[in-house]
């Protein structure tokens, strides 16, 4: 019963033996915040065993789920002990008229198992709707996702919706897919090109630093 | 006759099936489903051979693909519920599906026919850049891929603009941009003397109304000709997609199943790559009707499939189509390098001759990852038809494929992730006569000749 073993477990995607290992460490005395620190480099390891595809889809998503459940078995303790980290809030979501969204999918689990609170709007996403939910949720990123050409307006459109209402500094505008590029990103006025999921909890962080 | 009949029992299984949460579909049923089959079908990736010959496993992925429809059903994402099949509507929709067609029409009709492994006749080669392009190199490139002589249909570059206009799916640029999207590529073909040359079109379409709003047998895309129908990664599929196979259905073109299993996504890695393929040509029959199916499975991280993984995956569900089944499908190719460089023609010809050889048509050539406007030519959609068609006609073993195949991905595959993009078509084509720069032809031959010493006995 250790730390090695509960990362084992989450690396694994054991969730719900994760779960109860971790509420044993706790019971033990262990320390939450360092409990939180190991998951966190546990994931490390899996996003860098599945970005040179040693793993598969379903393996980070099945360990994705075991931090969660590991997560959700210290959160009442980690007040106590000055609370986790949170580096970011994003609302993510694939555009209007686009119903692809595995990377959108990917990108979610990446940023939520590395600090940020991700709130998904799915995918066919209208661009105002994009915005209302920002609003709500108090976050710091729009991030939308688009896999085909024709859809790839829609992530100027939700700028142009921002600078519309007066609130374009409120956002950092994140966005990402397939067919999207650098050079998009600044003919729209986006603040990051998220060029792979691997690394977006990195850009996100350096964009949110530049505030 | 297909299976378009049975649209509407699809049409209803699609509102009234098994009901489940789409975020509980890929990773409690799906995926678990297909990791089973490929335990109990004893399914083994082999890295040595991206041509393998193990015909026993070809059959085995047949049965688990067969098994993983059954099972999995195919999920409508707008009712969240599964459509689902039984063997005897598989087994009915394979005894009548039929193993030819005639494609295009008059003097320009070809025809597809089914094709076994190691086939002497030769594949149906549809060529395509399979890419967005500027406005004004539309029409030249329509051209310039028409001017190919190998080539028994097209399917050409998709529109990002129309007159000016950012073409959004869904929207009203985008039927515009659809509508000249097909009279760019039928002027080009009356133009060049061919006029009724099969086309598969129009990929500007990302919506049903771009798709519905060129059906015309006298100015846009005619019965003679396909459309596709697509899937969402992976089994799922919306009304948008299900409107369009009623419509190709209704309208009376042929329909093609336009697939892309995803290696290292939801399907896993080469065995359920090659398993979910197999399995989406069924779907592509017994939900849509297809005639044909136009599958790109491909790497998640490079977008590509001519690296050794995804052509072992390639060619086990060649050989377990062939193999089991009558149907017709072509291997859409999709290469790490751009155009006018040695590594996009090594990449092309290795992916045509594993896929001939494997009893696939062709469907050539998708270049630098399919992510670049106007990094596409037919340059090397023509070195892998040449390349096609000489693997046919000196009827080349899938083991004499296999020591070519080795030897040309030992010169790029280390290179995959950081692949040259090359040049953009006006880079490397004289764009008003829509042919090949003399740079750009003398590298085409330089590597056919590579090629050839190594044993492809060109045609020509």
């Amino acid at each position: 019963m250790s730390l090695e073993n509960l990362s084992k477990l989450v690396e694994e995607g054991e969730a719900q033996e994760a779960k109860v290992l971790a509420l044993k460490l706790l019971e033990g005395g262990s320390d939450p915040l360092e409990m939180i620190e190991a998951m966190t480099r546990t994931m490390a390891h899996v996003g860098d065993l599945f970005a040179k595809l040693e793993i598969f889809l379903p393996e980070i998503m099945l360990s994705g789920e075991a931090l969660t459940e590991v997560v959700d078995a210290l959160n009442p303790y980690l007040d106590s002990a000055g609370g986790r980290e949170i580096k970011g809030k994003v609302v993510l979501g694939v555009v209007k008229g686009d119903l692809h969204e595995i990377g959108k999918n990917i990108v979610k689990l990446i940023l939520e198992t590395s600090g940020f609170i991700v709130k998904d709007l799915g995918y066919n996403v209208d661009s105002l709707t994009f915005i209302k939910e920002a609003e709500t949720f108090g976050a710091d990123f729009i991030a939308s996702s688009s896999l085909m050409t024709t859809t790839m307006p829609r992530q100027l459109e939700i700028i142009e919706i921002l600078k519309a209402k007066g609130i374009r500094d409120n956002y950092k505008v994140v966005i990402g897919g397939a067919p999207t590029s650098q050079m998009w990103a600044d003919k729209i006025g986006a603040d990051l090109f998220c060029y792979d999921a691997k690394s977006a909890p990195e850009q996100f962080t350096a964009v949110l630093a530049d505030k | 006759m297909s299976t378009a009949y049975r649209h509407w029992e699809i049409i209803d299984r699609a509102r009234t099936g098994k009901f489940m949460e789409e975020d509980d579909f890929l990773p409690r049923h799906f995926s678990p489903t297909l990791k089973k089959l490929i335990k109990k079908y004893d399914i083994k990736y082999d890295p040595k051979n991206p041509s393998p010959t193990d015909d026993a496993m070809a059959d085995r992925i047949w049965q688990a693909a067969w098994e993983l429809f059954r099972e999995v059903g195919y999920y409508n994402t707008d009712s969240h519920r599964i459509i689902e099949v039984t063997d005897q509507e598989i087994k009915e929709a394979l005894y009548m599906a039929r193993d030819q067609y005639v494609m295009g029409g008059g003097k320009d009709a070809t025809i597809m026919k089914h094709r076994s492994v190691e086939d002497p006749e030769t594949p149906f080669c549809i060529m395509s850049p399979d890419i967005t392009v500027d406005e004004k190199y539309h029409q030249s490139m329509c051209m310039a891929y028409l001017k190919e002589p190998l080539l028994d249909g097209i399917c050409g570059p998709i529109l990002e603009e129309t007159f000016g206009h950012l073409i959004e799916s869904g929207g009203p640029t985008e039927i515009s941009g659809c509508i000249q999207h097909i009279q760019n590529q039928k002027m080009a073909a009356r133009l060049l003397g061919r006029p009724d040359t099969f086309m598969v079109a129009v990929g500007t379409a990302e919506h049903d109304s771009g798709q519905i709003a060129v059906s015309n047998d006298d100015w846009g895309v005619q019965k003679t000709d396909a459309r596709l129908v697509g899937s969402l990664t992976e089994f799922k599929t919306a009304d948008t997609l299900l409107n369009r196979s009623l419509h190709y259905a209704q309208y009376g073109c042929y329909t093609g199943n336009l697939t892309g299993a995803i290696y290292g996504g939801w399907c896993g890695g080469s065995e359920g790559t090659a398993v979910t393929t197999v399995a989406y040509s069924l779907i592509g029959l017994v939900i849509h009707g297809a005639a044909f199916n136009q599958h790109f499975p491909f790497h998640l991280n490079y977008c590509s499939n001519t690296t050794r993984e995804l052509l072992w995956a390639i060619s086990m569900a060649g050989q377990a189509l062939s193999r089991n089944s009558k149907l017709l499908y072509t291997s859409n190719g999709f290469a790490n390098a751009g155009p006018m460089t040695e590594m996009l023609f090594r990449e092309t010809a290795v992916h045509a001759m594993v896929s001939t050889v494997s009893g696939w048509h062709l469907w050539e050539m998708a270049s630098a990852r399919n992510k670049y406007r106007n990094r596409a030519t037919p340059l090397e959609a023509r070195l892998g038809c040449e390349v096609g068609h000489a693997v046919a006609q000196q009827k080349m073993t899938r083991e004499q494929v296999n020591e070519i195949s080795n030897k040309l991905l030992a010169t790029y595959e280390d290179h995959a992730a950081d692949a040259p993009m090359g040049s953009e078509y006006h880079e490397c084509y004289d764009v008003a006569k829509a042919l090949p720069t003399v740079e750009h032809m003398d590298m085409f031959c330089r590597v056919k000749d590579e090629i050839a010493q190594m044993g492809i006995e060109f045609p020509y």
